[in-house]
């Protein structure tokens, strides 16, 4: 349980926040959308992710993957915001 | 395995809902009256009657404003529209110190002469609770309303998966059945107004969310200031010249902007570098005038009248973004849909408090010894009560006090928030220190009064009481004061229920033992 409610809220809020950082560059950088409406469709777009990432912490079976699952999908975000922002920098 | 999701999410959303679901009660409660804040500061000024013409409220604003700022750095003015009768103006002294509230800012009448009897924070206090709470810094209280919001959205989401019959329970409300009563009057209350909720609860997210999740503005942006520049066109001010050159009449440069916009009115009105030359005048669209919350501007130079580039922000997502607070907010409304929305909201608190009520309805069956029950237990019931009855009767109050302190009592608004607060607090410990189901009883009673005086101490300290709304055809009076009975009937009616129900409980066991007796 102990797990799951970490994986639900702090871990979930960490990996939501790099969710939305990296699709708000990918949109201005990769897509070409303005900077502030990828910022803004980016931040919109998490309270979808959060909410439902909270459901699923206390929905799967094993919690064991699903920390495997946050953890691989957080190390792979992590990389391309890093990747993004070493390529072009910030207003 | 579909069980066991539906297992997992029941159990989810018990306790996210439990948790923070004294506050959304609250939350939800003043924010419904919100919907309502022009109406209910217009009932907490009786002495401010008909309404103002906004072109004439702008002039007038601006001959206090000279009077009391002329060397400010920047005036606001909020216009009255058609359900306001009054301006608010509020200024930056040209020191730069922030001044205490209360002296900068003030009420006007369409004359621009400020209006200091019976002074109130009126409906946009209960606004300004709904999401900045009162006593505690406005920066915690808005992170806390953010993670309550978010509880919601989750709690509403696993509600949807634990709800089976999601349909058929639509239509079915069971009266008098107990435990099933509590939970039809949350799935009824929760599923006709589903969509409200659901959009309620998001869009509330949307209105704070560069405070919940900065992350997407900080990928793009060094600092936050560049895109609030881009978004809200907001320049740093020009320094003051120095020459002295007075601001040109408002009037034809607000017919100016309105036109600009296909006839929406200006509903706010800022002025930098008053009475200097490099003065500037931005026009804000009237909130009520379109759903999108950001509403367009036009600005002008303040010395000539001189028609400035404005700046407009632009985009889907920020279109999306900005419809998302209007849709929240509901200043756009007109009365049809503004009843809607405070039906909706009622629904809505309706159901968070009959989910904390059930949380404790469930478990009282399954308690070992229901005559002694755990401290949890307890504690949950206790705060049911200082927070369903309590927060009534602190609001029934809040508009008692309106109308009993003395109207020139010093710092009256604060006084009127303190007593919401006492009363609070007071029906809190009353409910601590008495049984339950007697604290319930009289508490709920205590609430209904409160709401049933109000009508009748209107009646008797103004001229504007139900007998003469009624011959003067003042609407928003009548409304005020059928709200208020209505409210007192169902709190009343609710006492009533706990009552029997508690008497009913206490005959049983005898009963029981009758039986006994007879078939031995």
């Amino acid at each position: 349980m102990a797990a799951r409610l970490l994986a639900a809220i702090p871990a979930n809020y960490l990996l939501t926040s790099l969710a939305t950082a990296t699709l708000a560059r990918l949109l201005w950088r990769g897509l070409g959308v303005d900077p502030a409406n990828a910022s803004v469709a980016a931040m919109l777009a998490s309270f979808v992710m959060f909410s439902v990432l909270a459901l699923v912490a206390f929905g799967v079976r094993s919690a064991l993957k699903l920390w495997l699952w946050m953890i691989g999908s957080g190390a792979v975000l992590g990389a391309g915001l890093w990747l993004s922002l070493t390529s072009g920098g910030r207003l | 395995m579909k069980d066991s999701l539906r297992q997992s999410m029941a159990l989810f959303h018990t306790w996210s809902g439990l948790l923070l679901g004294w506050l959304l009660f609250a939350m939800f409660a003043t924010g419904t009256a919100a919907y309502f804040q022009d109406e209910i500061t217009r009932w907490m000024q009786p002495e401010v009657t008909g309404s103002a013409d906004p072109e004439a409220s702008a002039q007038g604003a601006v001959r206090y404003l000279n009077k009391v700022a002329p060397d400010a750095i920047s005036w606001y003015i909020t216009l009255p529209n058609g359900r306001s009768a009054t301006t608010q103006v509020y200024w930056q002294p040209g020191d730069g110190t922030r001044g205490k509230r209360g002296e900068t800012s003030a009420v006007l009448d369409q004359a621009g002469r400020a209006i200091t009897v019976r002074e109130t924070s009126g409906g946009f206090f209960l606004y300004r609770f709904h999401f900045d709470l009162h006593y505690m810094p406005v920066l915690w209280a808005r992170y806390l309303v953010g993670i309550a919001a978010m509880f919601m959205l989750t709690a509403i989401l696993s509600g949807i998966v634990t709800h089976k019959k999601i349909f058929a329970d639509f239509f079915m409300l069971r009266f008098g059945k107990g435990q099933r009563s509590w939970l039809d009057a949350h799935n009824v209350t929760a599923v006709i107004a589903l969509p409200f909720h659901l959009m309620i609860t998001f869009t509330g997210l949307v209105t704070l969310a560069s405070m919940y999740m900065p992350w997407g503005i900080a990928a793009n942006y060094a600092s936050p200031s560049v895109f609030q520049e881009q978004v809200f066109g907001r320049e740093p001010a020009a320094e003051r010249s120095g020459r002295a050159q007075p601001l040109v009449d408002l009037a034809p440069l607000m017919r100016a902007a309105s036109a600009g916009w296909g006839g929406k009115q200006v509903g706010y009105i800022s002025v930098t570098n008053p009475g200097d030359a490099t003065a500037r005048v931005l026009f804000t669209r009237s909130p009520g005038a379109a759903i999108a919350a950001r509403g367009e501007t036009a600005a002008f130079a303040g010395a000539t009248g001189k028609d400035l580039a404005a700046h407009t922000a632009s985009g889907a997502a920020l279109a999306t973004e900005s419809v998302m607070i209007g849709l929240h907010t509901g200043r756009f409304a007109q009365w049809g849909l503004r009843w809607l929305y405070f039906l909706s909201g009622i629904g809505g608190t309706v159901m968070v408090g009959s989910g904390l009520v059930l949380w404790t309805v469930k478990r009282r069956a399954r308690l070992p010894d229901p005559a002694r029950p755990h401290f949890g237990f307890r504690l949950v019931e206790r705060l049911n009560i200082a927070a369903i009855p309590g927060l009534a009767t602190g609001i029934a109050v809040y508009f008692l006090a309106n109308r009993l302190l003395p109207a020139d009592l010093a710092q009256r608004p604060d006084r009127e928030i303190d007593s919401l607060f006492l009363a609070w607090l007071a029906v809190g410990l009353w409910g601590m220190v008495r049984p339950a189901g007697r604290a319930w009883t009289e508490t709920l009673a205590l609430a209904g009064a409160c709401f049933a005086a109000v009508p009748v101490v209107n009646a008797l300290t103004t001229s504007r009481g139900f007998a003469a709304s009624i011959t003067n055809g003042d609407w928003l009076f009548i409304a005020f004061d059928l709200v208020m009975i209505a409210l007192a009937a169902c709190f009343l009616h609710a006492a009533g229920k706990v009552a029997q129900h508690r008497a009913k409980k206490a005959a049983a066991p005898l009963r029981r033992t009758s039986r006994k007796a007879v078939s031995q």
